[in-house]
């Protein structure tokens, strides 16, 4: 029948070319019974219309061949556990060690701008998509040496053999503020925007459109400029969430990332009061300042103290709101501290 | 919540995959050829499609627990089937752990 021949010769494409011709052969001579046995059933042979039907329930060519291929894959179920462990180690430290590296270059060096230290953040997803690569390419040769060389591989599954119940860590209470467990996906999501936002903080100064966007135009034209008391908080900023980056980037080190610390929630809140109280103790409460005083004092003195006079009332609004949501942290975890306190007890 | 048909089908894949293979094995302690194994395998209400038992019949080989020889039957070269003696011993093993997930299943039932 044609419509076999052309299923068959169909399939050997797909087939491993060494047993192409014994796989053929079998599959002809299965398929040319069934085929004999249903024209007898019938009592003539099949018309064009039931060999298609007949052919069609076979399943398509490349999904016949696929089932006499053994099975693939770059990474296999035993490996992947070790390879997963690795990778996130490797990459953990890839980061740690290439922020550090580059730390010591930048304040070591002549000058420290900006564009240089957020160049050095937004070349770190490279680096770590370059090491996963590395990582994924030593696993997958592991897996195929085991495959294909099993008895001069040792058995890759061993690595865990020596393992002892003592080793285990203690037992660590799994409840989070919300709940809910925080996925390594979601710590390292978190990692990664913190570097994007510390990247974007530190080229502010540079290109200050960044942060006011088409406003800078505005501010230039202006009479006003802002204070040096704003520098001050913006530097507070930037060391603040490095501090709280360095902090997630040791979590994902210890493999501490599942279960945000309380106590650690309540130390970057309470830092963050800073710069707003920086700004709340401006001298003499002046956030802009005349560019020309000597000329536009008469024009716009009333106008920027207006202003100085607003910010600062904003700002001690501000600082009331996050002190009362601090104080409502505090209040919540020494609560839960005694509640657990005398639950256990 | 209402499960995908997939999961179903993939758990029904699942329990099936195994007990073919021990289906297969045990028919082959007689010889058969590619075709009239899934005719018999049929009528004992296993139903298997070509893709899947061809290349499972391959595979066992492979492993040592099938032999087979190419030889002529009705004006026609078909591959013949059956237990190697490894498999011979592997079955009694199989059948036995059969038995015993068997009886355990029915008694949860």
């Amino acid at each position: 029948m044609e419509l076999l021949d052309r299923y068959l010769q169909a399939v050997r494409k797909h087939l491993p070319w060494k047993r192409q011709e014994d796989i053929i052969a079998e599959l002809r001579t299965n398929l040319e019974s069934q085929l004999d046995e249903k024209q007898d059933e019938l009592g003539r042979p099949m018309t064009p219309a039931e060999a298609e039907t007949w052919i069609m329930k076979l399943g398509s060519p490349m999904q016949m061949a696929s089932h006499y291929q053994p099975q693939r894959y770059l990474i296999g179920p035993t490996v992947f556990p070790s390879y997963l462990h690795v990778l996130r180690l490797a990459s953990t430290w890839a980061a740690v060690l290439y922020l550090l590296v580059n730390a010591i270059n930048l304040f070591t060096g002549t000058t420290l701008h900006g564009a240089a230290v957020a160049s050095v953040i937004f070349n770190l997803p490279f680096v770590l998509v370059e090491v996963a690569a590395w990582v994924t390419l030593v696993f997958a040769g592991i897996e195929f040496t085991a495959a294909h060389f099993p008895d001069k591989c040792p058995n890759i599954g061993g690595f865990h053999a020596k393992w002892s119940p003592r080793d285990l860590p203690p037992l660590q209470p799994i409840e989070t503020p919300n709940g809910k467990r925080r996925t390594y996906a979601q710590a390292m999501a978190e990692a990664a925007f913190g570097f994007v936002v510390l990247g974007w903080l530190l080229l502010v100064p540079q290109n200050p459109y960044l942060m006011f966007g088409p406003g800078v135009a505005y501010l230039n034209a202006s009479p006003y400029l802002l204070a040096p008391v704003w520098m001050t908080a913006y530097w507070w900023i930037v060391g603040l969430n490095a501090v709280q980056l360095t902090w997630r980037c040791l979590d994902l080190l210890r493999g501490t990332w599942q279960r945000p610390d309380l106590a650690q929630h309540i130390v970057f809140k309470a830092v963050g009061l800073v710069p707003l109280l920086i700004l709340a103790n401006a001298h003499d409460r002046v956030y802009l300042l005349l560019k020309r005083p000597d000329i536009d004092s008469a024009s716009y003195g009333a106008t920027v103290q207006g202003a100085n006079q607003g910010i600062h009332t904003l700002i001690l609004i501000l600082c009331v709101i996050v002190s009362a949501q601090l104080a409502w942290d505090i209040a919540q975890s020494i609560i839960e501290v005694a509640r657990k306190r005398a639950t256990s007890s | 919540m209402t499960l995908p048909d997939s999961t179903f089908e993939n758990l029904r894949l699942e329990l099936r995959r195994g007990c073919l293979t021990l289906a297969v094995l045990v028919q082959l302690r007689r010889e058969h050829y590619g075709y009239t194994l899934r005719k018999d395998l049929a009528e004992h209400g296993l139903v298997i499609d070509e893709s899947t038992l061809y290349p499972l019949l391959r595979r066992l080989e492979n492993q040592g627990l099938l032999v087979s020889e190419w030889r002529e039957e009705d004006k026609r070269n078909k591959r013949f089937y059956r237990l190697s003696s490894d498999g011979e011993q592997l079955i009694g093993l199989l059948l036995e752990e059969w038995r015993a997930i068997n009886g355990s299943i029915s008694s949860i039932l």
